[in-house]
């Protein structure tokens, strides 16, 4: 050990000398650096031994091998695993001679497993991790920490808190570098700002520091100068004193060899100064106003767009491509130009599944399409950097396609990205007057299979031919690419199949003709298909030119679109599931092993016949299993995760307050109910399907979450728990309670008698508050209801429920249904 | 010579145009309008809310004929439009003083 202490003394000295000389630049600070590290080694390999394997790391200034002689030796020790006795022992075993050769150390003690989640409220920290160089033992260990350090989200906190330090530190120099008495450390123009210069080239775009005012060789010099003066200062004033004051700047200029009176001497030495100070301090200006954000994996944004940066990784990885435009349509920006042409080179030399190898990357795409600000530009770049067509080559059968006829105004391709971004101008309420038809967009599950249908609805179009059969067979093939669900190809295939059908009937059939609506609802089966082509129909007219969309046509299209709404919502529950259906026979037909005709048959017949539009064939199996061996008070309950959405599903004999049971239960938790559907068959077999948010994340908080829930809807069905006793807690929580200004639009519940042949049907469209559902439902049970069929929608903070009920199995009379809507209105306002 | 002028149901404007073709009347002109008669529309539902549906829209197609065809154009239009409910339009025959082309500024029969 003392031999270890005494070349820590001899690296001093050789240190001072070469300081007091001015000598002590990057050259000095490097070899003294490198003795300390011996030193650290030693200390590491005398230390006893740790079951967790150790490395000395050191950081900032150390890391960089720029140690100054009375600088802090910043050190991590890192283990990679529970630090205990023996660990602690090794810690003093090295921290303890660092003390004894009169260093002032800096230290931190952790185990790796503390770098699982960065500490991004510590910025300091992951600054001086950049620098993190491992000194003694286990050397990989520092890459696994500093992969995390490199990760865009952490480079963006450290280029936020970098800039925000700089600037507290400018302020306290009143923003200036001449300073007569400069602090060469951390004054404007000195040390601090040549490393954050170069720290800000290094974590947006290593090219910033040799570009303009910034300039590599010059920054170099600067650096070299400061260290000196900084070396010397620490001989001059012994301790980590860094301000060039007057009498030292006397000293060091005559030692700096500096010619002419004292006077000249210290005119001369400030002059050099002041010329370094200028040069770090326009270069750091450059940097940080040029420096492009960190917006992802090798992505950053700079003034005119959304770049790579590393173009060679990029290359090797054609399925990062598309987080260039998804960037971009997030940051409300663009592509940089060259950056489609970079694109535009290469494109032909990767194949369409390249661009999607993983089911993380095909889900991403189909996320992308998302409507919203931006994604028609975004699409529009893709396309004439034939980013587009080489994904989908179906699409590049449309280029620049030109189909004459007395209608159509631009070429296929141009029309189909015009159709979305009319769905664009409908999601962001562009259009005045259109607001109508941007609710219906609002309203939709998956938006997103609008727009992939719109993508690919005149694809077919590539030949003379009937094109909508050969549009639907090419999206087919391009969603079998994709390994789309089978639900989701369902739902394009119908669109891009039946895209020409509404305009067809709203223009040219007799729409007030209730056979025709009866037609169209059988169509598309459920509202969700008929918004999706209602939209579809919309944008796709208002894309063949300039006039075609007439508010006139606007008017006709609603107007069947209203109609075969209320057709499906108000008729529907009379239309009921008969054994020689054929979708029954289709589903005992396809049916698995483990599910017999008979329990098939018994489960569907008599459910609304909207039921086997509702779900695919796979649900209706689960629902099926779920349904079996049913006895008074069982419930057999079902949840799972469904995107960002949760859905329950519950099957049980029915009884009176059920449906408002579980709403309750549901709400008591503080899920949001967003849609949802409740039926009934005629053997009084209930099946309720909700979907809704999680907005405390209880699920996910709590390991035993789904079973506590569970637990709970069962109690509640049961009558073992009281759920209004559950929900009043909550609902007179804070958090639920009304915000001050913000008032409530009054309920409005329209009774209707006339459009079912069975049930009385009750609309009701109120504020979309917690217990909503229950309270509602409580009120009708009350009343002697009977519930058949609910349907279950939100529209933004708008709640639209329609119940289907009955009392005393008939409709209600008209002074039941006042008494009924008076009740509920008593109950929504107390 | 006379002015037709026809409000019909959007979906007959083919049926029409089909019909007046068969009368040697190939020209007219049709306008998208929305306005009542008898049929005073009605109020719509939507989900729950009422919405006042009261000028429907309509198809006015216009078309200049010689007087020995008006009756033949009329009755054309009329069988072609008709569907026997209320809201089958309203057609109406008006005096037309002079016609010019405009490509030669002829004075012209029609």
């Amino acid at each position: 050990m003392a031999t270890s202490l005494s070349a820590v003394e001899s690296a001093r000295e050789e240190l001072s000398a070469a300081a007091a000389r001015g000598e002590g630049g990057r050259g000095a600070l490097g070899r003294f650096s490198d003795r300390v590290d011996d030193f650290l080694q030693r200390l590491l390999a005398d230390a006893p031994p740790t079951a967790a394997p150790c490395v000395v790391v050191a950081l900032g200034g150390y890391g960089r091998r720029q140690l100054c002689l009375h600088s802090d030796v910043d050190v991590l020790l890192l283990f990679d695993g529970d630090i205990g006795e023996a660990e602690e022992k090794r810690v003093r075993a090295i921290l303890h001679p660092l003390w004894d050769a009169r260093f002032s150390v800096g230290h931190q003690i952790r185990q790796i497993g503390d770098f699982a989640e960065l500490e991004i409220d510590n910025p300091e920290f992951l600054l001086a991790l950049l620098d993190a160089r491992a000194v003694a033992g286990d050397a990989p260990l520092v890459d696994r920490i500093a992969a995390r350090v490199r990760s865009p989200a952490a480079h963006a906190r450290i280029l936020d808190a970098l800039n925000r330090l700089i600037d507290e530190r400018h302020a306290r120099f009143n923003d200036t570098f001449y300073q007569l008495e400069p602090d060469v450390k951390d004054a404007p123009g000195a040390l601090r700002d040549v490393w954050a210069a170069r720290t800000i080239a290094a974590i947006t775009d290593p090219a910033l520091i040799d570009r303009g005012a910034a300039d590599r060789a010059r920054l170099d010099d600067a650096e070299e100068f400061m260290m000196r003066l900084r070396s010397m200062l620490h001989v001059e004033h012994r301790r980590n004193h860094n301000v060039l004051n007057h009498e030292a700047q006397e000293r060091i200029a005559r030692l700096m060899g500096y010619t002419g009176a004292p006077r000249q001497q210290v005119e001369r030495l400030m002059g050099d100064y002041f010329r370094h100070a200028r040069a770090v301090s326009r270069s750091l200006e450059a940097i940080r106003q040029t420096a492009p954000e960190p917006v992802g994996a090798n992505l950053v944004r700079s003034r005119d767009g959304i770049r790579f940066v590393d173009l060679e990784r990029a290359e090797r990885h054609p399925e990062t491509w598309l987080s260039l435009f998804q960037a971009a349509l997030d940051a409300g920006t663009a592509v940089t130009g060259g950056t489609l042409a970079w694109i535009e080179e290469r494109i032909d030399r990767h194949a369409p599944e390249a661009f999607f190898p993983a089911p993380a990357d095909r889900a991403a795409l189909v996320a992308f399409l998302r409507p919203r600000a931006g994604l028609y530009a975004r699409l529009s770049e893709m396309h004439d950097c034939g980013l587009l067509g080489r994904m989908f080559p179906e699409f590049q059968a449309i280029f620049c396609r030109v189909v004459r006829d007395f209608y159509h105004k631009y070429t296929v391709d141009e029309h189909t990205l015009l159709t979305i971004r009319n769905l664009e101008r409908l999601a962001t309420r562009a259009v005045k007057g259109r607001e109508r038809f941007g609710a219906l967009l609002d309203d939709l599950a998956q938006p997103e299979l609008l727009v992939l249908s719109l993508l690919f609805h005149d694809v077919g179009k590539w030949r003379d031919e009937d094109h909508v059969e050969e549009s639907a067979r090419m999206a087919l093939q391009m969603m079998r690419r994709l390994d789309l669900p089978d639900e989701s190809i369902a739902v394009v295939d119908f669109l891009i199949s039946h895209h020409t059908r509404m305009s067809l009937i709203a223009f040219r059939r007799d729409t007030e003709d209730p056979e025709i609506v009866r037609q169209l609802a059988d169509l598309v089966g459920i509202e969700e298909r008929l918004k999706m082509l209602c939209l579809l129909t919309l944008v796709d007219i208002e894309a063949v030119n300039p006039d075609t969309l007439t508010p006139w046509r606007e008017e006709l299209l609603w107007r069947l679109y209203v109609d075969t709404y209320n057709h499906l919502t108000l008729e529907y529950a009379d239309e009921r599931i008969e054994h020689e259906e054929s979708g029954l026979r289709a589903l005992v037909a396809g049916r698995p092993g483990d599910v017999t005709d008979e329990e098939i048959a018994r489960f569907v017949e008599g459910l609304p016949r909207r039921y086997l539009q509702l779900f695919p064939s796979d649900e209706i199996y689960r629902h099926v299993r779920l349904a079996r061996g049913m006895r008074p008070d069982d419930v057999h309950a079902d949840l799972k995760r469904k995107d960002s959405l949760w859905e329950l599903t519950v099957a049980t004999l029915d009884k009176p307050f059920l449906f408002s049971n579980i709403c309750g239960a549901l709400s008591s938790f503080g899920m949001d109910i967003a849609r949802g559907h409740a039926m009934t068959n005629p053997n009084g077999l209930v099946l309720d399907v909700f979907q809704f948010t999680d907005q405390e994340r209880f699920f996910e908080l709590n390991a035993t979450g789904r079973d506590q829930f569970l637990a709970v809807l069962e109690d509640v069905i049961a009558g073992r728990a009281d759920v209004t006793e559950r929900l009043r807690a909550r609902e007179q929580s804070v958090l639920y309670r009304r915000r001050p200004g913000v008032t409530s639009t009054p309920a409005v519940i329209h009774a209707d008698n006339l459009s079912s042949r069975r049930y009385t049907i009750l609309d009701l469209v109120a504020d979309n508050v917690l217990g909503l559902l229950h309270r509602v439902s409580r009120a009708i049970s009350r009343h002697g209801c009977d519930v058949g069929l609910v349907l279950i929608s939100t529209e933004g903070q708008k709640a639209i429920d329609v119940f289907h009920i009955t009392q005393a199995g008939a409709k209600l009379t008209d002074a039941a249904i006042a008494a009924l809507t008076a009740d509920i209105h008593r109950t929504l306002e107390a | 010579m006379k002015l037709i002028k026809a409000i019909v149901r959007p979906n007959k404007v083919d049926d029409v145009k089909d019909a007046l073709g068969r009368v040697s009347l190939p020209g007219m002109t049709v306008t998208e309008v929305r306005g009542h008669g008898k049929q005073k529309g009605h109020t719509a539902i939507y989900r729950g809310k009422e919405y006042d549906v009261s000028l429907l829209p309509k198809m006015e197609i216009e078309v200049v004929v010689p007087d020995n065809l008006v009756d033949e154009a009329v009755a054309a239009i009329i069988t072609a439009a008709r569907t026997g409910e209320i809201g089958d339009g309203r057609v109406f025959v008006i005096p037309v003083e002079q016609s010019y082309r405009i490509r030669t500024g002829e004075r012209s029969d029609i």
